[in-house]
């Protein structure tokens, strides 16, 4: 016999050694039931790949894409600690923005689990707040330059309120790519170090629904609203009522905006 | 854009983030349930993690990351259900719950769908081969690195793996016996 079973199978899957190859072949040429059965190898397997190979474009779930990242260490402080499990996730939602450079392979904007708005606001402040080096791009000694390149990428006029009534000043602020339109970005803190998010988003769907609503993710509040096109988000680490009262000093600094800018010139 | 600084560690590793829908699929094939694959995977990316300085750059991290994944398992197979461990023989029962892996409206035909039913009443050994062989191509010496066998282990596994399979597909109730 010059080939024996795992030449078969070395054959079908394209492994067969070199020296071996000749002979295999000319057994090949002669017997017909080895040929079909070298075709019926690899139809299987063929088989087999069609019917697995979809499993690889599942969206990955949040907890293995954590897993990919170095642990961290175990000593965390009880902030730390109420940011950790918001990292991995949004960990994930940087990776579901545009960086090109990445991540290629992968389709990780396919989340396993579909992010809700309030929950991509409380992920991208936790991912800024508690950056030390850089949570804004521009500063608030910049404030006008912040507000027109704010302006001009959201493609509408944003303002950055002044919450300095409620001990909050202004940080700076940076441009946030959502899922699908770019966010603002506007962060403060007060003199205890705590930070706030306003983050406005516009969309193509208006609505007419202007109710607060408020959500909580791990520890970061979030109150939302949608005021005709555009999404308006405050949060930040702190009690329901201190944000509320935020809230509403923001919608009302913002409706007193518009109002103005809706004036007639002259 | 994101500076290095902090956060670039909390940020999955591009690598690892890439391997993880194979990862996903072995532990499918392995385990045969989504839960517990998911499992694997995250307990397969920890120890990855421990001993990540075990991995020279440059060489394959699929085969590495298998090769961890395939040594946890074993590990929880022989810990969890001693008396069941017997693999490599009589496959009937040897995973009464072996959960499809794939959605059937993802398969365009349904033979493919029952390929993946019978799949799983091969032993673990065997399916474990087979994926590896035919679904992924690694190389048999890769394969039998892998799993710290000979390479003559490797094929009669992958010869059986298929046999079985294709007398399973020609007739289904051949094999089929009440579970429990």
């Amino acid at each position: 016999m010059p080939y024996d079973e795992a030449d078969v199978h070395a054959y079908a899957d394209g492994q067969l050694a070199p020296a071996r190859v000749e002979a295999f072949e000319a057994a090949l040429a002669r017997d017909a039931a080895l040929a079909a059965r070298v075709a019926e190898i690899r139809a299987q397997s063929a088989a087999l790949r069609s019917a697995l190979d979809p499993l690889l474009t599942e969206p990955i779930p949040e907890r293995l894409v954590a897993a990919a990242a170095r642990p961290r260490r175990r000593r965390l402080t009880t902030k730390l600690h109420a940011y950790r499990t918001l990292f991995a996730a949004a960990a994930s939602l940087v990776l579901g923005i545009a960086i090109g450079w990445y991540v290629r392979a992968v389709d990780v904007e396919r989340q396993g689990i579909p992010l809700s708005f309030p929950r991509q606001v409380a992920f991208t402040h936790a991912l800024y707040a508690s950056d030390v080096n850089r949570p804004v791009e521009v500063w608030a000694n910049e404030e006008k330059r912040l507000v027109t390149w704010l302006t001009k990428r959201l493609g509408h006029q944003v303002h950055a309120p002044d919450l300095n009534a409620l001990g909050y000043a202004l940080v700076g602020g940076r441009l946030v790519a959502g899922n699908e339109k770019p966010t603002a970005l506007f962060m403060y803190e007060n003199a205890d170090r705590q930070r706030l998010s306003l983050q406005v988003r516009w969309s193509e769907t208006r609505s007419t629904d202007t109710a607060f609503r408020y959500a909580v993710e791990s520890g970061v509040g979030v109150f939302y609203w949608i005021e005709d096109n555009c999404s308006y988000a405050i949060s930040g680490n702190v009690d329901r009522s201190q944000l509320l009262a935020i809230a509403r000093m923001v919608y009302g600094q913002l409706a007193a905006l518009e109002a103005s800018q809706a004036q007639p010139t002259r | 854009m994101i500076r290095a600084g902090p956060e670039l560690n909390a940020l999955p590793h591009p690598e690892l983030l890439a391997a993880i829908p194979r990862l996903r699929r072995y532990a499918r094939v392995l385990t045969g349930d989504p839960t517990r694959a998911d499992d694997l995977v995250q307990d397969t990316l920890a120890r990855a993690w421990e001993k990540r300085r075990l991995w020279q750059a440059g060489t394959d991290l699929r085969a590495w990351l298998f090769t961890i994944m395939h040594n946890v398992h074993v590990n929880q197979l022989s810990t969890a259900r001693r008396d069941a461990a017997n693999l490599s023989l009589d496959a009937e029962g040897a995973n009464a719950a072996w959960q499809v892996p794939v959605r059937a409206n993802q398969l365009e035909r349904v033979e493919l769908l029952e390929l993946v039913q019978h799949m799983g009443r091969l032993p673990v050994d065997q399916r474990e081969v087979l994926l590896l062989a035919a679904v992924e191509e690694m190389q048999y010496d890769e394969i039998a690195a892998m799993l710290d066998v000979p390479m003559g282990t490797v094929m009669s596994r992958l010869s059986r793996a298929r046999a079985k399979l294709r007398r399973l597909v020609e007739e289904p109730s051949s094999g089929l016996r009440m579970v429990k």
